[in-house]
């Protein structure tokens, strides 16, 4: 079984460019054509497109992806990590003054809990418009993203999938969507953003489906079935999320500060009556800067994680308060070749409270726990191969998550993407540690319309 | 009053003296005048642009895009002084970049700001400027060709001067920070336009060619609206033009921001 599944995805490597390039050849025979030397080497005016405001156009891509463990999982049975077919569909349109935007994704998951079945993901429906000169409102599913970081989010508290993230797929999914309406106002003494989701928005966590991961509770690395049972938060109108940020440009210097009332984003308490998981209250506020520095760009950002309902940082089900830090720096260090460096800091409050009630005092991270990120991205000249490496290293716990990527675009049409999520660690239950045994290698072909 | 004509005709011969100055002698206001021409025509413009990209083995790619340039004034807001602009970049081809924008604040005596947002994780991300001499997404034009290099990094010298064109060289002053050992600009003496430009390397050997193919007036500015950057090395090229073209439409300053990046400003984007 595991034999065919690797034969599989051998062929599958094989197959893609092959097949990717042949289709390429004769699109560009039919490019060629529209090219073509006519009279006056003019471009019909058809090639050029028409405006977007008169035509209906739907965009999109289709997609099949495939990942499988570096190594067997003894938790897990399935050797397969990623196992799916996408078809994206992509339409906005100006209704006047009014933008519309649908993305959807119906997708066919082998991995699927239930599955497989042919799934529909909306990942963006919205609209937007400007209600006066100097301000905008986006209303419905939507993207949202703001922050400083590269992959280490600290003010940026919208919803994260976890799952693709460590599955491999595109990186777009990391972002999951907001049912949210963002008020933007716009002015010379600062820029306002204010989001409210009505209701909580967590992340796609590990939940044991596809990687197994360390519980405190069970003092050991678990995976489902049994699934993690969850009690997710009231649907009432003051039970969503409420997210801020001002921000202003002063001299090519990006300033922001955040505020942010709602939830850890994955269920980090634990109810022990009720014997469920649960998303304690979480609110933060923090502020980051960005710009030019030497020869590249650099970023600071610095977030206050107050933990509401364990202020005094005693309950061992809740975690304390903490206070966390980000320094980057970006520069190209030689013709397309760019080196990316961070240190991040998560600085844990009450630490002798949270040693004193822990039920697993020597497993807790430290009072500091430090994380280093390296990005190495390089691109060639015509820029259809991009190779890149993401490490993330924590000298505090010993543990290591390294990514490496190779995306390579074959034609204007197709692209794909092959990359290695390796995780690692002296102890089981650091961080990235708890990962070791879902190390995988994936890959993707995508054809874009 | 009645001095008029004679003023007039004392302004007209300055001005004829001074042009006929540059003709022979001032290489700065030629090459001056040429940037001018090439990238600072009128206070502001939109543009289409559609690149067709082929590499040395005859595989081609599409670029299309919307340019919205805006010039800045100097710190008293009196006049142009060809210097700092702004620029958003929308792109709509190939589908895989559709909708990703780009934001520049080209600076002529320090490094750009580059911003690209990337519509799918709903990211500004600011991007560190590098290499200006290095392609232009994916094209055989450098980011220098698209938005010009600074008239200070070179020396320069007219070598030849013909019927049609100044022939002006240029050799860096910097030669460690260039490909290039040196380069030749062929400037069209009606119009100031740089109608070919050839990059030379240290063996001397002629190995990248720049040519406007085509040159329409467009709101009174003449204006390339057919360019080809080939590097003769590989054997690729790229064949750029340029549609649907407007020059002072009156940009507001506060459309080269964030919001737009995020919002596009369809206004000024969508075409007229």
């Amino acid at each position: 079984m595991l034999i065919t599944r690797q034969l599989a995805l051998i062929a599958l490597l094989l197959l893609c460019p092959a097949l990717a390039s042949a289709l390429e050849s004769s699109e560009n025979l039919t490019q060629t054509d529209s090219w073509s030397e006519s009279e006056g080497n003019e471009w019909d005016n058809e090639d050029w497109g028409s405006d977007e405001e008169s035509e209906h156009i739907i965009h999109g891509f289709v997609e099949a992806a495939y990942g499988t463990r570096l190594h067997s999982n003894q938790w897990l049975d399935r050797h397969d990590t990623l196992n799916e077919a996408r078809l994206r569909l992509d339409y906005s349109h100006y209704f006047g003054a009014v933008y519309g935007s649908y993305k959807g994704d119906f997708l066919v998951d082998d991995l699927a809990w239930n599955g497989p079945f042919i799934e529909t993901q909306t990942r963006e429906a919205l609209l937007r418009f400007s209600f006066s000169q100097n301000s905008d409102i986006q209303l419905g599913r939507q993207i949202l993203t703001w922050g400083t970081g590269d992959l280490v989010f600290l003010n940026d508290l919208f919803p994260k999938n976890w799952v693709a993230f460590f599955s491999g797929r595109e990186m777009e999914y990391l972002k999951a969507p907001s049912d949210a309406i963002k008020f933007s106002y716009f002015n010379k003494l600062a820029n306002i953003d204010l989001v409210w989701s009505p209701e909580f928005d967590p992340d796609t966590y590990m939940r044991g489906e596809r990687f197994s991961y360390f519980s405190p509770l069970a003092d050991s690395i678990v995976a489902a079935p049994p699934r993690l049972s969850v009690d997710e938060p009231d649907t009432g109108l003051d039970d969503g999320e409420l997210a801020l940020r001002l921000y202003k440009t002063i001299k090519g210097y990006e300033w922001a500060v955040y505020g942010y009332h709602g939830y850890f984003k994955s269920p980090v308490g634990f109810d022990p009556r009720s014997g469920l998981n649960y998303f304690p209250k979480l609110s933060s506020v923090g502020a980051s800067v960005r710009g030019t520095v030497g020869r590249g760009i650099g970023n600071m950002e610095i977030a206050w994680y107050q933990s509401e309902q364990d202020r005094d940082g005693t309950d061992p089900f809740i975690p304390n308060s903490q206070l966390r830090f980000l320094s980057g720096y970006e520069q190209e260090l030689i013709t397309r070749l760019t080196l990316g460096l961070q240190y991040y800091l998560e600085w844990t409050q009450d630490y002798d409270q949270l040693k004193d009630n822990s039920l697993l005092p020597d497993k807790e991270p430290e009072e500091y726990r430090h994380v280093l990120t390296t990005r190495i991205n390089y691109r060639s000249p015509q820029e259809k191969l991009t190779l890149s490496l993401f490490v993330f290293y924590s000298p505090t716990d010993d543990d290591f998550f390294a990514l490496p990527k190779l995306i390579y675009r074959l034609s204007d049409s197709w692209s794909s993407e092959v990359g290695i999520n390796i995780m690692g660690g002296k102890e089981d239950f650091t961080f990235f540690g708890q990962f070791e045994e879902n190390s995988s290698v994936f890959t993707r072909i995508r054809y874009s319309f | 009053m009645k001095n008029l004509p004679n003023l007039i005709g004392l302004i007209v011969l300055a001005f004829v003296t001074n042009l006929a100055l540059a003709d022979e002698t001032d290489v700065e206001q030629i090459v001056s005048q040429a940037n001018h021409v090439a990238f600072y025509q009128g206070k502001d413009g939109r543009a289409e642009s559609r690149m067709l990209i082929t590499d040395g083995g005859g595989n081609k790619q599409v670029r299309q895009f919307t340019i919205l340039r805006k010039d800045r004034l100097t710190k008293d807001n009196s006049t142009q002084n060809d210097a700092d602009q702004d620029f958003l970049v929308l792109f709509s081809r190939p589908a895989d970049v559709r909708n990703t924008l780009f934001r520049v604040v080209k600076h002529t005596d320090t490094d750009d700001d580059r911003w690209l947002y990337l519509p799918g994780l709903g990211l500004v991300k600011r991007i560190s400027s590098g290499d200006k001499r290095t392609s232009f997404v994916g094209s055989h034009f450098f980011y220098e060709d698209i938005s010009g290099r600074s008239l200070t990094a070179d020396k320069h010298e007219i070598i030849e001067t013909t019927d049609q064109h100044y022939v002006v060289k240029n050799i860096p002053l910097n030669p460690n920070s260039v490909e290039f050992a040196s380069y030749t600009v062929w400037i069209d003496k009606h119009n100031w336009m740089p109608v070919k430009t050839e990059y030379t390397d240290s063996a001397g050997k002629v190995y990248r060619r720049i040519e406007a193919l085509k040159i329409e007036d467009i709101d009174g500015f003449a204006t390339a609206t057919r360019m080809q950057a080939s590097d003769l090395r590989s054997g690729g090229s790229t064949l750029t033009e340029m549609r649907y073209i407007q020059y002072d439409l009156g940009l507001p300053d506060d459309i080269f921001s964030e919001r737009s990046l995020r919002n596009p400003p369809q206004q000024w984007f969508k075409r007229k």
